[in-house]
């Protein structure tokens, strides 16, 4: 990107604070979102998000795997993200590793339970098929295409529209098999169960700019921040996950307060979310 | 090429050896045909996303690129198409995807300069009687023109809507 000169800067700023910014939108309203699910057929599910220019894809693939002596009732996810260099020459080689820890990093924190596994936003223990010796395990594959600020919110969005769209096949497992055996298992190819996403939360970024803060930050607004703090917030306005970015300190009351903000906003986000998606799979079954 | 491209998931998604190959497949042909002369002191960096793998990986790659080079404007002898083509079952097919190229019959893909007429490349991977080898080959090439035919339709489009923004 091309760095901005000093009035430029000025002007972003300005435009924050009197809630009129570059494109024309108020401080709280998203770019437009198209969502399509089923771009990628190989896969389980898929879905690619746009948000204005930035562009993602999110992909889910599931394998057979044995659930951790922890956690044997429960199936695992990974979440991993790679950042194109179609989006950005510099993104060339490794040039994109450091992103992409960062936002697989922040996907897991948001959408993952914690290390006992306890208040995952996805639902493990539908994942499992035979409790102790095989679970399904989901891979989650985000893509950056297009890169234009908020990267996080839009690769949310498309999990869970993938997540939406998955397709996990039913297994048959053959008859018992002893304690320490691996049964045997049959994977339909006809018959898919659908993986169940109300429970998915949806993540909110709020950059802060100046004294205020915004939703959905462009490039050259990401550029002008202070600090920005991502929040995963379920159906039932629960707090499933918060990632604080950006190297100024931040008063506990400014965050509580972003808190309720991205409450708010994370609602008409997930309405718009989930249309966009129901849209998105009518259209799949049309065609 | 991405994570998902492929049947079973890629663990390391760059600097895998299939990439590199390919890359450097993309690079040789390209230098072939842009007139590199007329940009001194410039690189021009080319970058393919694979989203999703299915036979004929390479060539689609280079005929995305044509496209793109062609979307900005650089100056080249003539567009580059590329088409893969088989020979299975006593039948040379063309385009094959993956499950036709894993049945484990020969894959010959070809890449051409259409007005110019000129092969720029040629790779074949498993065996193939000589003269068998040279109809499949044209067949390779028939399916490149083809190509190229659609691509400049294509282009024709753009430019067509390029002059209607601009009011011409």
């Amino acid at each position: 990107m091309v760095g901005l000169s000093e009035g430029e800067q000025e002007f972003i700023k300005g435009g924050i604070a009197q809630d009129l910014r570059s494109d024309g939108r108020k401080r709280y309203t998203y770019r437009p979102i198209y969502v399509e699910t089923g771009v990628i057929p190989q896969a389980n599910g898929s879905a690619r998000v746009r948000m204005g220019s930035t562009d993602v894809i999110a992909s889910v693939k599931a394998e057979l795997g044995r659930p951790s002596a922890m956690q044997p009732d429960k199936g695992k996810v990974a979440i991993f993200v790679d950042c194109s260099p179609t989006a950005e020459p510099t993104f060339e080689g490794r040039g994109g590793e450091e992103l992409s820890a960062e936002l697989s990093s922040a996907l897991q924190h948001c959408l993952l339970g914690g290390k006992s596994g306890a208040g995952a936003g996805i639902d493990l223990s539908s994942l499992v098929v035979v409790e102790g010796k095989v679970c399904w395990d989901l891979y989650i594959d985000g893509l950056v295409i297009s890169s234009d600020g908020n990267l996080l919110d839009a690769l949310g969005a498309a999990i869970k529209a993938a997540l939406s769209n998955t397709g996990i096949p039913s297994v048959h497992v053959a008859a018992e098999a002893a304690s320490d055996e691996q049964p045997e298992v049959d994977i339909s190819d006809e018959e898919f169960l659908q993986f169940d996403t109300s429970g998915v939360p949806v993540i909110t970024t709020l950059t802060k700019v100046g004294k205020h803060y915004i939703v959905d930050a462009t490039l050259e607004e990401e550029s002008q921040m202070s600090s920005a703090v991502s929040i995963s917030i379920n159906r039932q306005g629960h707090i499933c996950g918060m990632i604080k970015r950006g190297g100024v300190g931040l008063d506990p009351s400014v965050i509580l307060d972003m808190i309720s903000v991205a409450n708010f906003v994370s609602r008409q986000l997930m309405d718009k979310l989930d249309s966009e998606i129901a849209a998105a799979d009518a259209d799949e079954d049309e065609s | 090429m991405a994570n998902f491209s492929t049947g079973d998931r890629m663990r390391k998604p760059k600097g895998d050896r299939r990439s590199t190959e390919i890359s450097l497949v993309i690079r040789q042909t390209m230098e072939a045909c842009i007139l590199t002369h007329l940009m001194p002191r410039s690189q021009i960096d080319i970058f393919v996303q694979v989203l999703q793998a299915d036979g004929g990986t390479r060539s689609a790659c280079i005929n995305a690129a044509t496209l793109a080079l062609q979307d900005a404007g650089i100056p080249m002898r003539d567009i580059v198409t590329s088409c893969s083509a088989g020979y299975l079952n006593s039948t040379p097919l063309l385009d094959l995807n993956y499950v036709e190229d894993s049945a484990g019959g020969p894959d010959v893909t070809v890449g051409i300069l259409p007005t110019l007429d000129k092969v720029t490349l040629l790779q074949m991977d498993a065996k193939l009687p000589t003269n068998t080898f040279e109809d499949v080959m044209q067949l390779a090439i028939e399916g490149c023109k083809a190509v190229a035919n659609y691509i400049r339709e294509v282009l024709l489009e753009n430019t067509k809507q390029l002059e209607c923004r601009r009011g011409l």
